[in-house]
Parts: C-alpha cells; sequence; structure tokens
C-alpha cells in the first residue's frame, strides 16, 4: 500500500513533520552541566625544557562542595581536615581513570595523537570557605620535549556533565628548574568561527549515547610554549 | 475539527500562560533579589579583599563554544550557573534578618532554574511527548501527566535525602550513589514500558492491516478494549483506499492505531519518569541540609519541580500540535490520517524504547568521579 503521486509527497512531507516533532526533544538531552570545576594546573618540568607531568586544582562549585563533604566530618569538630576527606581525594582520583582523567595532552596539531598519562599521584582534597578544590598531579608516561611543537592541554568532559574552566587569573603556571622562558596561554573556542559539522552533527545526534562528545565544543586549550630552549 | 481547534486553543493557552507566568516571577526575583542585596553579607566579603589568609574562589574563564548554536548552549549553561550561584546565595540569605523575603526568593530563583534544568536530562521530556504522541492523549492529559511525573521526581529526592542523610547519617557521596542507582532502574523500566507499547502498537497496526476480512476485523475488536464500541461502523465495509470525503468515521477509526487512554499505563509512564530524583533538586536538598535548613531545600524542590513540569508540559503540547498539525495537512483523507496515527503510534514508542535501552546502556558505565 504504497503512496503514490502528490498523495505520495504528501505523505513524505507528513512523515518528516512527524518525526521532526518526536525527535525535536531528543538533542537537549544530555547538554547539561551538573558539576562546575575551575581548572588551575601547573606544568612540571624536568631537565632540559621536558615536560613531565600536570598538576590540577580543580574547585568545585558550593552545590557539588556541599554534596561531596556531607557526613565527612567524622569527628564533628565542624573543621574537614585533610585527613577526613583524604578518602574522598582517593575515591575521586581512582574514579577519573575511567574518564581520562578530564585531561587530554598533545601537541599542537596533532590532537588525534595523545600523549599517555600515568594514574594520578600526591593527590588531596582541601576544603576552604566554602568549596573544595581537589589536587592531584598527572605524570607523563615519557616526558616531552618543548623544543619542537608547542604542547596543548585540553582540560574537558566530553559528556559535559563536569563543567571546566581555566581560572582567569594564572590559569597555568610553570614549575621545576628548568621552566625558564617557557610562558602558557589559554584559547577558548571561537563564537565567530563556523561550527565543526562533524561536532555539530555528533553534538545533536549522538547525546543520547554514551560515547557524547558534547562537551568537546566548550574544550578550552592551554598552550604551552618555551622561547630560548637551548638555554 | 473541533477536537483540533480546542487543542490548538488549549496549546496556545497554555504556552501563554506558561511565558507570562514565568515573565512576572521573573520580575518579582529580580527585584526581590535586588532588594535582598544590600542586606545580604555575601555580597560585601565577597568584594572586600579579605584578609591575607583568605581563600578567594577563583573565578573561571567564560563558557564558549564555535558557531550560532554553541553561542546558545554557552549562553544557556551560563545563566544556569549564575542561577545556581543566587540558589546557594538564597539559602544562606535565609539565615539572615529577612528569613521570608530569603523564602520567597528562594522559591522563585528554584522555579526559574527548574524551568531551564527540565531542558537537561532525565526530566522525562523525551518519553513523555513520545508518549503523549503515541498515545492517544489530549493536551489536558499531558499536562497532568507532566505534573504528576515532575511532583514524584521531587518526592523522590526529599524522600532519598531525607532518609539518607537524616535518617541514617550517610555520606553525600552516598546520595549521590543510590541517585545513580535509581536512574538505571529509572531507565530500565522506560525500556521496558517502550518495549510494551512498541508490541502493543505493532499488534494493532498488524490487525489494522488485515482488517481487510471481516472475519479478523471481528477477531481484533475482541481485543479492544472501551474503545471498541466505535469500531463496528462501517469498517468491515471498506477497504485502505477510501475516497476523500468518506473519511470521517475512518479518521475515528485510525486514532486507534494510536494506544488507547488507559491509566494503567499512564502510571507505569509516570513512574518509571518519575522513580528518579531531580539532580538538581537533591544539589538543593543537600546544599540546605548542609546549612541547617533543610525545610528551605524542600520548598525549593517543590518550586523547582512546578518550573520542570511547566517546560515538560509545554514541551509535550507542542509534540501534540505538530501531530495535530500533520493531520491536517492532509485534509480529509483518511489514509493520511491512517498513515500520521501509524507514525505517530510506532514512532513514538519506538523513541520511548530505544531511548530507554540508550540511557540503561549509558547509565551503567564508570561510576563518575564528581
Amino acid at each position: 500500500m504504497l503512496p503514490r503521486g502528490a498523495q505520495g509527497r504528501q505523505f513524505h512531507l507528513t512523515l518528516l513533520l512527524a518525526l521532526a516533532g518526536l525527535a525535536g526533544f531528543a538533542p537537549t538531552v544530555d547538554a547539561h552541566p551538573h558539576v562546575w570545576a575551575t581548572v588551575r594546573s601547573e606544568i612540571e618540568f624536568g631537565t632540559n625544557h621536558q615536560i613531565t607531568g600536570i598538576r590540577h586544582a580543580w574547585t568545585f562549585d558550593e552545590f557539588y562542595t556541599a554534596m561531596a563533604i556531607e557526613g565527612l566530618d567524622i569527628n564533628k569538630d565542624g573543621i574537614y581536615s585533610k585527613e577526613e576527606l583524604q578518602p574522598l581525594a582517593k575515591v575521586n582520583v581512582e574514579s577519573l581513570k575511567d574518564f581520562d582523567y578530564f585531561t587530554f595532552v598533545h601537541l599542537e596539531g596533532e590532537e588525534d595523537k595523545l600523549l599517555k598519562l600515568k594514574p594520578p599521584v600526591d593527590y588531596s582534597v582541601d576544603y576552604d570557605k566554602s568549596v573544595l578544590t581537589l589536587h592531584f598531579t598527572l605524570p607523563l608516561e615519557t616526558p616531552v620535549d618543548t623544543h619542537g611543537k608547542p604542547v596543548q592541554v585540553d582540560v574537558y568532559d566530553p559528556s559535559f556533565f563536569v563543567a571546566f574552566g581555566f581560572a582567569t587569573d594564572k590559569p597555568v603556571t610553570m614549575a621545576g628548574a628548568d621552566s625558564k622562558g617557557c610562558t602558557a596561554e589559554i584559547t577558548l573556542p571561537d563564537p565567530e568561527t563556523a561550527a565543526d559539522t562533524k561536532a555539530l552533527t555528533e553534538s545533536f545526534f549522538s547525546q543520547l549515547g554514551p560515547n557524547s562528545n558534547f562537551g568537546s565544543q566548550f574544550a578550552q586549550t592551554a598552550t604551552v610554549k618555551c622561547k630560548d630552549s637551548h638555554l | 475539527m473541533q477536537g483540533l481547534a480546542s487543542i490548538r486553543r488549549g496549546a496556545i493557552g497554555l504556552i501563554g500562560a506558561c511565558l507570562l507566568a514565568g515573565l512576572s516571577l521573573l520580575t518579582v526575583a529580580m527585584a526581590a533579589q535586588a532588594e535582598l542585596k544590600p542586606i545580604s553579607p555575601f555580597a560585601a566579603t565577597e568584594v572586600a579583599p579579605g584578609p591575607p589568609s583568605a581563600f578567594a574562589p577563583p573565578t573561571a574563564a567564560r563558557f564558549q563554544a564555535p558557531g550560532p548554536l554553541g553561542r546558545l548552549f554557552a549562553w544557556v549553561f551560563d545563566k544556569q550557573q549564575s542561577l545556581q550561584r543566587s540558589l546557594a546565595a538564597g539559602v544562606k540569605d535565609l539565615k539572615t534578618d529577612n528569613p521570608l523575603g530569603g523564602a520567597i526568593t528562594l522559591a522563585v530563583l528554584s522555579f526559574v532554574y527548574g524551568v531551564l534544568h527540565a531542558v537537561g536530562p532525565g526530566h522525562g521530556k523525551t518519553i513523555i511527548s513520545s508518549y503523549v504522541v503515541a498515545n492517544e492523549e489530549t493536551v489536558r492529559r499531558g499536562v497532568i501527566i507532566s505534573f504528576i511525573a515532575a511532583g514524584l521526581q521531587a518526592l523522590s529526592a526529599v524522600v532519598l535525602v531525607g532518609v539518607l542523610l537524616i535518617g541514617l547519617g550517610a555520606t553525600g557521596l552516598r546520595v549521590n550513589a543510590w541517585s545513580n542507582q535509581l536512574e538505571t532502574i529509572s531507565y530500565a523500566m522506560i525500556a521496558l514500558v517502550g518495549l510494551y507499547l512498541v508490541s502493543s502498537q505493532l499488534r494493532g497496526a498488524w490487525r489494522r492491516w488485515h482488517s481487510d476480512t471481516p472475519a479478523l476485523a471481528a477477531a481484533a475488536h475482541h481485543h479492544g478494549d472501551h474503545h471498541a464500541h466505535h469500531h463496528h461502523q462501517g469498517h468491515d465495509h471498506h477497504g485502505h483506499n477510501h475516497a476523500p470525503g468518506e473519511a470521517c468515521d475512518h479518521i475515528v477509526d485510525a486514532r486507534k492505531l494510536a494506544g488507547p487512554f488507559s491509566w494503567r499505563k499512564v502510571m507505569a509512564v509516570v513512574f518509571s519518569v518519575g522513580i528518579r530524583p531531580c539532580t538538581g533538586a537533591i544539589l538543593v536538598l543537600v546544599f540546605a541540609l548542609t546549612q541547617g535548613l533543610f525545610w528551605a531545600g524542600v520548598a525549593a524542590t517543590f518550586a523547582m519541580a512546578l518550573g520542570t513540569a511547566i517546560t515538560v508540559a509545554v514541551l509535550a503540547t507542542l509534540a501534540l500540535g505538530s501531530r495535530e498539525l500533520a493531520l491536517k495537512l492532509g485534509g480529509a483523507s483518511s489514509v493520511w490520517a491512517n498513515m500520521v496515527w501509524t507514525t505517530c503510534a510506532i514512532g513514538g514508542a519506538t523513541i520511548i524504547l530505544l531511548f530507554g535501552l540508550l540511557m540503561f546502556t549509558a547509565s551503567l558505565g564508570p561510576a563518575r568521579p564528581f
């Protein structure tokens, strides 16, 4: 019973309309941060201008903070000590592994070749005033040379459950003896450029899926460059 | 087409009323906020440079994303974040000299937050819209369903936080874990509801397909429910390809392709969506609890539910409107009406099933760190 001619065209139009009506509700489904985190990172240098790792300090919003620390003041003295918060830090960094630590390190222009990271070390959580900050260091599996292309660090949650943003004040600092002449610059996605069609369609259609990449649109990048590299 | 006209009137009225209500509440919120600002001690401490030991939370760079759509998303998230900050400030304001003003601000802010927040996941927009489109639901029922679901989500959040934190003295992380469990259960139930709907819609369509044969059509009638009494008019005498103009009875007839109304089905949908606590509500509840003001969190939660209910109801109404529009485009053609009803019935049910399955598998993934 296939419709033909004018009726057929009409049929397809309806089908389209009906489907559009239904599908219209799907896109916004996953686009929704629940946690906000302000990122401050320290680029750790070893010898000869090599980057050995990244030390993050992520400061969370008040709501997440309240949720995370509730019940952790074990001795009920009203103070959330480092010791009381250490189990939280442990849970946090351990589950970060499944999300690639929300940290994507690569050379400039080589976004598809991510540098491998080792599990976090030196982690802790501190609670000051009303917000929680998670500190941890991500060592690079192999230290990366800064003599060639600049090194870029993207911090974002592909599923956009957590909205990461670099701090406006001192977002990235350099640490280590051999970091002289190295600077970092933050780039935000440019609203003036046309959206990458692929990312857009992806964000439109794949948001329902577990492999959503919606958050990449908002990814902020720190670019580390070193001058006078043979100093 | 009196039904169409009334749906349209209802939809326009509802959307208009919601917009007006939202606008007036926003104005009140802004006025209340402006009024409250001077007495808020936090606004002052934020600006004043504290002693050297004081920790100032760092501010993050603005959200930005490429393209006009990216700009829109960035704007929405930015607003949501500032709203969430105002909510936190609103709860704290309750402890100042003006608890009543604080409570009103908090309720209004929560309501606005709810309206915006419902655009995010887990409030049953997709499910409820698809369900009303796939079934012979009216705008009024769509609105009722949206409100019950939102109310249940609020209740679920209050019970979860109340029992775990106040009753059992558990940690906030435990609440988070439980909330994730309920989410998984909710998606599994949605998938089951979808499966049931798809199979019953397909069965209905199959029966209709074969109803050219009077015997089969008669057999089908026995399976029908309270709607069946419309059915005998003229069905046995006609095939599928009627001339336009004969359509009247058959549009009524085609309507049955979409599942008929039943409270049992509605409750299954509402419960599968509503069992999952609203994440925004949990955050407000826990935050209020840490400030020693659980009751304020409960009030905020229900104000928020009212907001989410309105957003979901508007979307469900729009979905019903697009179905009516599609029906209208066909004029008097009954073939057309059949097509629209079949597409809506099977399409809507399929979306519920796929959505449930997708979200269920996604929710089984590794536990989130935050």
